[in-house]
């Protein structure tokens, strides 16, 4: 059962990184957030799981959802690189996160090692959404989406950090959405559009 | 302390000789040897006119500089003491610099100038002459060196040809005459009298300390007064020159001695 | 564990201190009344209370940490110092090239104490003392060439000196007192404990370098004082020529404590720090002079001043004492000490054996004379132009005599002077004990003045500052009251000076101090690189309106060794910019990177 979860918040990722479009992107986190929110539950930590959904399933997917509505800029993901190209990617990060994972469980269960292959597979497309994206919002949600890969690693491996660091994790990333929200916002407002190569030329 | 007398008593005496000799070289009369008496007579007599710029420095100084001077002659016993009489005759030097740059007036302020010019190079001339001295005073040709060094130093101390022209009257190309331009009355014959001094207690260092014989003393009298005839004043930058060659003297001389004193 | 060493060398530094501490404090008094706000000046008044504690715990702790650190509040603490009578840029400048020296010296300093720490695995010095008495020879030689440059930097050893010329005349005058006379004494300070106390003189070489260094030293000082105008950028390139005195006696001390000549070892460490201990009185003196002429007339450009000694007699005079002493005129404390480390060179001369050796010191001591000539044509300048004759601006002119308290600090240094000059026998018996602990030797048999009065130092070369003082004033007294019994009082008419015909001199005939120490520029112009422009402004082909002059002179230090290693370190700069894209994802991506490489490294992977 767990695999097969596990599978799915792997599947989702790819999604994710091939997306083309915006609310592509912001559904595939929803689902994965979802899949999480399911395995948090088998796993035992029911406050946390409710946290999971209330927060990452609920609350931002609306609020990226709104901000969205409101910039009303073009749907389209920038690509650096194009979504052919991320899949293979993502295979080639997967394929890394296997053999780290196995080198650093060699004697572990199988079931462990995928579950972390998976989490470190999930952070490491999480990074490269952030990195090969161009729009500001896509970079909020490779935060997230490393944020998801974390909390999946604590969840399976260690049974769960202490409740307050979650919480704390929890108001972090809450937090951090709305800050970059309302900066997306207004880098909206001043560069007309999201495109955060614009930024250049803030340098010293 | 009689010493000291008979030498402030005869110092212009010296003066009065080398003048009445250069002048009997050149084939005139000249002056007699008790000319400088007179002269320092007829100061004491006459009135002080002081310029109105100057300051309680302008009238301490001819006090300060005869008292350095004629304090001088106590140290001219050993090679040793030489070192303070140095330090005693710069003392002096300050003084009149100063004196020369409170009348506010050009001349005085250039002969300052030159003054400290010609001074700051020759201290080490002298110093390492003495040093030699002192080290060992049985070679002859450290003696000789010496001596040369020394009485080169000499005629820039007590402003000689080639450095300076004691005779000259004009104001651009004097040295020392030209911290006194503003000096009259007494403070100008005691100013007259401490140059004579120091003219004679160097003749007596090099006579008495390197030659041991003070009899020699007329003999560089003479010689002063042969060199003032030959030579021409240099201009100031050729001075260098002049104390480039007696500091290579000095130092020759210093070598001379450490190498005598191994031998 | 102890935390202090109060030992003979380190209570002669805090007597130093103190003794310094007191005039400046009251003639801050006078100098930063209705200047600032009274906040303003009670802060810099804690700020110099904590700099005086911090140099007092300098040369008194005994833990090599705790050094380290009150050495960088000393540092610290006077660059606030300076920034605080902050008037224009140039004080800043001033002060970002000083924290920038003083810190690159303390880095050497870090890595020799770092070297100490590891080869003797502790932090207190009689312990470190003890365990680096069996160390080989290298580990010395490298632990003296950090400790010198470290110290040489805060001390002002030629080339490392550039940082004196802009900090001292850009601090306010009491703090310029207390830098120029304790702060870089501490520098030597350190040299003697770390060196002479701790290490213990390994080789020769050591001695020879530092006589080498102070030669160029006191010469490039006093070559750079000769031709400045400001006069506090004069009063410290003249700092920089007496360190240079200072380690003269040093470097001969080092070189004969090796060479195995006990007597004149000491000799010529005390007569170092007999000008160690002078420099600081009339630096000091001279700095507070210079601070009220400042506060009198609104500038220190010495050729806008003149006839100072008129409008501000008692400022005029502790001035001049002080521009005495410095060009060692006797019976003063200058002159003592110039003339205990000329014999002790001589006495280096007469005692060494190899010919070679004894032509060196014959050099240093022929380089000594030469920088105190120079000296004294410096200070004749530095007086004879801001203070005597007319003056020369509207602002001299109107110069009026500063508060009792700012005089009053120049002249308790004043009396110093005078007394460490007449008493110089007690205080050089003292020296020589603390010469002797210091350099560890015996000075307890060595008797340097036979009489009550009279030193004696090497062979049969002796001088009584009292007597002679005595002779001075006996014949002064007596000529005066001769002349005056047999001629009478002299009659004194006050005219204008001669004036060849035309009337009204005005300041514009009087001599400047460019052209005052113009002989010396161009004799020394191969080292001065002088340069000079003219224009000349025409109304038409024969008619010249007006020509315009300009003379300056290169600073060699900065331009051929300094400026090309802020180029090179600023070029090193903008090559490491260009990491700086701009664009986040290339940051992302530098993180990301730098995380997976970690990993492998680690060999994680």
């Amino acid at each position: 059962m767990e695999l097969l979860l596990l599978l799915g918040i792997l599947a989702l990722a790819y999604a994710m990184v091939s997306a083309k479009r915006m609310s592509a992107l912001i559904a595939g986190f929803k689902f994965q957030s979802g899949l999480l929110f399911v395995l948090t539950g088998l796993e035992g930590l029911y406050v946390v799981a409710a946290i999971v959904l209330l927060l990452k399933v609920i609350l931002i997917p609306f609020f990226l959802f709104r901000i969205l509505k409101q910039i009303k800029v073009d749907e389209q993901v920038g690509f650096v690189v194009n979504p052919m190209l991320s899949l293979l990617a993502g295979l080639f990060l997967t394929y890394l996160s296997f053999i780290f994972a196995r080198n650093l469980f060699s004697g572990g269960e199988l079931g462990l090692i995928i579950a972390l292959a998976v989490s470190f597979a999930v952070m490491g497309m999480g990074a490269f959404i952030m990195i090969f994206r161009l729009k500001a919002l896509t970079q909020i949600i490779g935060l997230l989406v490393i944020e998801n890969g974390i909390f999946l690693l604590a969840s399976t491996l260690t049974g769960g950090l202490p409740l307050i660091v979650e919480m704390a994790v929890f108001l972090d990333v809450f937090v951090s959405v709305i800050i970059l929200g309302i900066f997306v916002y207004r880098i909206n407002a001043l560069f007309t559009g999201i495109d955060v190569d614009q930024l250049k030329g803030l340098r010293g | 302390m009689l010493r000291f007398i008979l030498i402030i008593l005869f110092a212009p005496l010296v003066s009065g000789f080398i003048t009445r000799l250069k002048n009997n070289l050149r084939l005139r009369r000249g002056p007699s040897i008790f000319q400088p008496y007179y002269n320092l007579a007829k100061y004491f007599r006459k009135d002080e006119v002081v310029s109105q710029e100057t300051s309680w420095i302008f009238r301490i100084t001819p006090y300060l500089v005869f008292t350095a001077t004629a304090s001088a002659v106590f140290f001219t016993t050993s090679p040793g003491s030489l070192i303070t009489l140095i330090f005693l005759f710069s003392f002096a030097r300050f003084f009149l610099v100063l004196a020369g740059l409170d009348a506010a007036s050009s001349f005085g302020g250039m002969g300052s100038s030159r003054e400290m010019f010609i001074s700051s190079f020759i201290e080490p001339v002298l110093f390492l002459s003495v040093a030699a001295l002192w080290l060992s005073t049985n070679s002859m040709i450290a003696s000789a060196l010496a001596a040369t060094a020394l009485f080169l130093a000499a005629l820039a101390e007590t402003s000689r040809i080639p450095v300076d022209n004691q005779e000259t009257h004009l104001e651009l190309t004097m040295v020392h005459e030209a911290m006194l331009l503003e000096y009259s009355g007494r403070s100008l014959a005691i100013l007259e009298l401490a140059a004579q001094v120091k003219q004679l207690i160097f003749l007596m260092i090099i006579a008495g300390l390197i030659f041991n014989n003070l009899a020699l003393l007329p003999v560089i009298a003479v010689l002063v007064a042969l060199v003032e005839l030959s030579l021409a004043k240099m201009r100031l930058f050729r001075v260098v020159d002049y104390i480039a060659f007696a500091g290579v003297l000095a130092v020759f001389s210093v070598v001379m001695s450490i190498v005598g004193a191994i031998i | 564990m102890g935390w202090f060493l109060f030992d003979p060398l380190s209570l002669f530094f805090i007597v130093l201190i103190l003794l310094i501490s007191f005039p400046a404090f009251i003639y801050s008094l006078g100098y930063l009344k209705g200047h600032h706000t009274r906040f303003k000046n009670i802060l810099t008044q804690l700020a110099m209370a904590a700099f005086v504690l911090s140099m007092i715990l300098v040369v008194s702790v005994r833990q090599v940490f705790v050094f380290l650190i009150m050495w960088e509040l000393m540092s610290l603490l006077s660059y606030f110092l300076i920034l605080s009578d902050k008037d224009s840029p140039k004080s800043v400048e001033a002060g970002t090239i000083y924290l920038v020296m003083t810190h690159a010296g303390t880095a050497f300093l870090i890595m020799a104490f770092f070297l100490m720490y590891k080869v003797t695995g502790s932090f207190d010095f009689l312990v470190i003392k003890q365990a680096l008495a069996g160390l080989p020879g290298h580990t010395k030689d490298m632990l003296f060439i950090l400790l010198l440059i470290g110290f040489g930097t805060k001390a002002g050893i030629v080339p490392l000196h550039i940082w004196l010329p802009y900090a001292h005349p850009a601090a306010p005058s009491h703090i310029s007192c207390l830098m120029s006379g304790v702060m870089i004494k501490t520098a030597i300070y350190g040299l003697l404990r770390f060196v002479f106390f701790m290490l213990g003189i390994n080789a020769l070489w050591w001695g020879g370098l530092v006589l080498g260094l102070a030669v160029v030293t006191c010469l490039v000082g006093v070559i750079y004082a000769l031709i400045e105008q400001d006069i506090k950028t004069l009063l410290a390139y003249s700092s920089v020529e007496n360190i240079g005195i200072i380690l003269l006696g040093v470097g001969a001390s080092m070189f004969l404590v090796k060479a195995g000549l006990p007597v004149l070892a000491v000799l010529a460490l005390s007569a170092a720090l007999y000008h160690l201990i002078n420099h600081a009185v009339f630096k000091g003196l001279l700095f507070l002079g210079a601070g009220s002429i400042y506060r009198a007339t609104g500038t220190r450009n010495i050729e806008k001043l003149g006839g100072l000694i008129k409008t501000m007699p008692w400022t005029a005079l502790f001035f001049l004492i002080g521009a005495m002493a410095i060009s060692a005129l006797p019976p003063l404390n200058g002159f003592v000490s110039e003339w205990l480390t000329l014999v002790a060179l001589f006495g280096g001369v007469l005692g060494l054996s190899s010919g070679f050796l004894k032509l060196f010191f014959c050099f240093c001591a022929a380089a000594l004379a030469l920088t105190g000539g120079l000296a004294a044509a410096c200070f004749v300048k530095a007086f004879g132009i801001a203070c005597l004759a007319k003056p020369r601006s509207q602002q001299a002119a109107a110069a009026k005599e500063v508060h009792w308290t700012m005089n009053f600090g120049a002249g308790f240094l004043a009396l110093l002077t005078i007394a460490l000059g007449l008493g110089a026998v007690w205080v050089f018996k003292l020296l020589a004990k603390i010469a002797g602990y210091t350099t560890g030797l015996d000075a307890s048999a060595m008797n340097f003045s036979p009489g009550l009065f009279t030193l004696q130092p090497v062979g049969n070369i002796s001088l009584s500052p009292v007597w002679l003082a005595l002779l001075l004033l006996v014949i002064m007294g007596v000529v005066f009251i001769l002349l005056n019994l047999v001629l009478g009082r002299s009659k004194v008419t006050t005219v204008p000076t001669w004036d060849c015909g035309y009337y009204k001199l005005t300041a514009r005939n009087e001599y400047t101090a460019t052209g005052f120490s113009k002989p010396f520029r161009l004799v020394l112009s191969f080292f001065l690189l002088p340069y000079q422009r003219s224009e000349k402004i025409k109304e038409s082909f024969y008619h010249v309106k007006s020509f315009v002059y300009e003379t300056n002179t290169k600073q060699v230090f900065n331009e051929y060794l300094y400026a090309p290693l802020v180029n090179f370190t600023f070029n090193l700069g903008r090559l490491a910019k260009n990491i700086q894209q701009g664009s986040v994802h290339i940051y992302l991506s530098y993180i990301f990177v730098a995380l997976f490489l970690l990993l492998i490294f680690m060999g994680r992977f």
